[in-house]
């Protein structure tokens, strides 16, 4: 079968964006994590410092790597992506200042690690050529400056998805710029801080160097004027009802989406509430972001353990009985199943029979409230609560009579 | 099956003691264009007909429909081909080099081509069935497997049924797979009782003798068999295989068709031998009605000529492989502790104390431990009267015991240094080994001495 028949592709939209024409509306496209603002707020001290990291090399007209770390939302990408866009900016109002070249990687975009030599190429060069050989091809570019005057911005975003056992791709993206004719710079991002460290060998994180920088999860303040920053000249929010979501955000990750898709749905909402009698529109309160946060960081388990049917919750019962008496964290089937049996005797229920019961075990660990072993030993199987006890006997508490 | 005659193939209700499974069935197939049920199981034990009521009943309505016996497809491959071209009447001949109709490696494309073939046919508008014989070997497949066969009709968009046939139950299916998946519809085929036996081998009755004559034979076999053996095909294997030596009294002129008692005191003996010997395999079928031909003597005789399987407890083995052999045994079932006291010329005194002894359970019944090769020279050394040289020969031939798979290397198969083995023959075996050469083991069994 031919291969063309399978382009994945994605549908032409119908009908055009609606644009927003209500202040919640406005508020909620301000807020979408896709409409990075021209300047980050809270992060000018990392900007300045890439900013001058990467001008200085520029200048120069030398190389070096620099290693960028931090938890995922604290605006790394979004920064390095500003500091490119403003030395690009200089180099146009600059007469000066040099050309230089910009090559954007992603390891998550890789179908395999060896791949990032192919795409770097084409970025440079246009060529198309295998992973081995243009491994090759890069070696001689780097190490010969034979027509080129252009110093070379590589960014590698996602760095800890091109490890390799041999660690092949890493040592040449941190090698390059080592070479005296290189004129490389690279910026590497990843989440871990001592990544370097951990799986790099020692001859590929010394070359890395010491310049690092790591991204500190942002305070509530900082996520406090990052969304007030967002809605500046919009009457949407009560600004404790910022405070609120900043402050919760702050305390579990400090993520700005987190914090910016709590917003978001908060707007929604608010939106569909009942609108208050005053003029002025609705309002985003404490009460909107109360609900917005309970709905994103409760955990649904208690919830589904409530909505199970009745068996279910008396096979969980079961097992947490089993715990107790056991003293142990983990029970076999069989022993869960004469809990079953005898609770359903206590309460009356004419008890299920094996098939059944499986079968009500099955649908737990489906939906992984329950974890269970591979499949081999069927009674003499393993089960193990995915919840914690005390979750169990709260959950089914007022359920159980 | 086998001994499915024309006549059945013509009509399903021609299927004895299966009229309520057929039933269900037809209900749930009903109209060819009607949506059925997207999977069923079928479970039950050998020889329950399962298969034959499935694929008459398939045959005779001329449903489309693809039957697999997942035995013979090693690969998700072979699996998906053969539906695909079995759906599309497609036979692999030598005229199209047997080659399939489509190549379907994955699951995906196997929908998007079942899809295809059926429009093609132009069957879509009928329900196709896709029969899988012993789908158990499911499990061992890949993992997305089962489930996708379970939702196929959801899948495909395809009007489809899968129907399951296993000898296993439903639970042991898709443990660990999770549900969400459609749940097949399960169909229990029960086990014949006897009496539904009875009159389904009486179908088979041979020229020539009246079917009450057959059946009263049958019910005689039955009497001695069905203790042990309740499986259709087996009891109707055993009944044509001894009918010939049940009738020879009548055939010879000594009793007539009325003579039961008589005909009964003939038979009994000879299946009393048959189920010590052909039940077991002892002895072929072929070789016992070559014998019954023969009529030389008791059929019990054969056992002792050669040729026969359990011809096993006699082998021919160089003079000490046989004492390498008994002085593993004796390593294997004595305990290391007792040795001194078997095979040392003055031990120390033998205490006794009944409570030790009452505690230990017999070592024949544990199974053989494993030895060191030391231990095992030492008793070696101790058993054979005269001065063995340890050589390479000697040495080689404790491998080669091991490569006959009567002795076994326990633990790294690598390992030079003190390596352990276990003996794994029975006590017969080593019984009539030791015979041959004039030992005897049980004076040197702990077992049997204490």
């Amino acid at each position: 079968t031919p291969r063309k028949d399978i382009v994945p592709h994605i549908s032409v939209r119908r009908t055009p964006c609606k644009t927003p024409s209500k202040i919640l509306e406005h508020a909620r496209a301000r807020l979408h994590v896709s409409a990075v603002p021209d300047s980050l707020p809270c992060r000018e001290h990392e900007f300045a410092d890439i900013y001058t990291f990467v001008k200085s090399k520029i200048l120069d007209g030398t190389g070096g790597c620099m290693y960028i770390s931090g938890v995922p939302g604290t605006g790394k990408t979004a920064t390095v992506t500003e500091v490119m866009s403003f030395l690009r900016k200089e180099v146009d109002e600059d007469k000066d200042f040099p050309e230089f070249t910009l090559v954007e990687m992603n390891g998550m975009k890789l179908t395999e690690p060896h791949q990032a030599f192919v795409q770097i190429l084409k970025a440079l060069t246009g060529q198309k050529a295998t992973a081995e050989h243009s491994s090759q091809l890069l070696d001689k570019y780097f190490t010969s400056a034979a027509g080129r005057k252009q110093p070379i911005v590589l960014l590698v975003d996602e760095l800890d998805l091109l490890w390799t056992r041999k660690q092949g791709v890493l040592y040449s993206i941190f090698d390059w710029p080592s070479r005296p004719k290189a004129r490389l710079i690279v910026l590497a991002i990843a989440n871990t801080m001592d990544l370097p460290e951990r799986i790099m060998m020692n001859r590929i994180s010394s070359r890395l160097g010491l310049t690092r920088m790591t991204f500190q999860p942002y305070t509530f303040k900082q996520l406090q004027s990052i969304v007030q920053s967002r809605l500046e000249g919009l009457q949407a929010f009560e600004p404790d009802a910022i405070q609120l979501a900043a402050r919760k955000v702050a305390a579990v990750s400090g993520d700005a989406r987190r914090a910016l898709d709590i917003c978001r749905r908060a707007t929604e909402l608010a939106e569909t509430a009942q609108p208050t009698g005053k003029g002025k529109g609705p309002l985003v309160g404490m009460k909107h972001v109360d609900r917005a946060l309970a709905e994103m960081f409760s955990s649904p388990k208690i919830v589904a353990m409530r909505q199970a049917s009745r068996q279910e919750q008396i096979f969980l019962r079961a097992i947490a009985t089993e715990f107790k008496m056991s003293g142990l964290e983990e029970a076999p089937f069989e022993k869960v199943l004469i809990q079953h049996i005898s609770i359903c005797r206590l309460e009356g229920l004419h008890p299920p029979v094996v098939s059944e019961v499986v079968a009500v075990c099955r649908r737990l660990a489906s939906c992984r409230l329950i974890l269970l072993e591979s499949s081999t030993n069927e009674l003499q199987q393993r089960i193990r609560l995915n919840v914690s006890q005390d979750d169990v006997m709260y959950a089914l508490r007022d359920h159980g009579e | 099956m086998e001994g499915t005659t024309a006549s059945e193939m013509e009509d399903p209700l021609s299927i004895l003691c299966r009229q309520k499974q057929i039933a269900l069935l037809r209900s749930l197939m009903g109209e060819p264009s009607h949506p059925t049920y997207p999977s069923v199981f079928i479970y039950g034990h050998a020889a329950t007909g399962k298969t034959l009521v499935v694929s008459t009943l398939l045959k005779t309505l001329a449903l489309p429909h693809a039957f697999v016996n997942c035995i013979e497809c090693q690969t998700t491959r072979q699996l998906l081909d053969r539906i695909l071209d079995r759906v599309a009447n497609h036979e692999p001949s030598p005229e199209n080099n047997y080659c399939s109709l489509n190549r379907c490696e994955n699951m995906n494309t196997f929908v998007r081509l079942l899809k295809k073939t059926t429009e093609d046919r132009g069957i879509q508008n009928q329900t196709v069935y896709i029969v899988l014989d012993k789908a158990e070997r499911l499990r061992n497949m890949d993992g997305n497997i089962l489930p996708a066969f379970l939702n196929l009709s959801q899948l495909s968009g395809c009007n489809v049924c899968v129907l399951l046939l296993s000898q296993i139950v439903w639970e042991k299916f898709l443990f660990g797979f999770g549900s969400n998946h459609v749940e097949p519809f399960i169909i229990h085929f029960p086990d014949y009782t006897k009496g539904e036996l009875l009159e389904i081998i009486a179908t088979d009755c041979p020229e020539g003798y009246s079917v009450e004559f057959y059946s009263s034979y049958v019910n005689l076999l039955m009497s001695i068999f069905y203790m042990v053996c309740r499986d259709l095909n087996e009891i109707r294997h055993l009944a044509q295989l001894n009918f010939p030596k049940y009738v020879e009294p009548i055939t010879k002129g000594e009793a007539s068709e009325k003579d039961s008692h008589k005909l009964w005191r003939n038979i009994e003996p000879h299946l009393k031998k048959a189920l010590q010997t052909v039940y077991l395999r002892e002895v072929t079928s072929e070789q016992w009605e070559k014998f019954q031909r023969a009529e030389t003597g008791q059929p019990g005789q054969q056992t002792s000529q050669p040729g026969i399987l359990s011809a096993r407890a006699q082998m021919e083995l160089p003079f000490y492989s046989k004492y390498l052999l008994i002085a593993a045994y004796l390593a294997s079932y004595n305990p290391a502790r007792y040795d001194r006291r078997f095979f040392s010329k003055n031990h120390g005194k033998v205490k006794k104390s009944a409570v030790n002894r009452k505690k230990e359970t017999s070592h024949q019944l544990l199974g053989p431990r494993a030895f060191p090769l030391d231990r095992l020279m030492a008793i070696f050394y101790s058993i054979v009267d005269s001065r063995v040289a340890p050589t390479a020969n000697i040495f080689s031939q404790i491998s080669s015991l091991v490569t006959l798979q009567l002795l076994a290397q326990v633990g790294h198969e690598d390992q030079l240094d003190t390596p352990k083995y276990k003996c794994t023959v029975s006590l017969e075996f080593i019984r009539s080994i030791a015979r041959t050469v004039g030992f005897d083991v049980i004076r040197y069994l702990y077992d049997f001495v204490k």
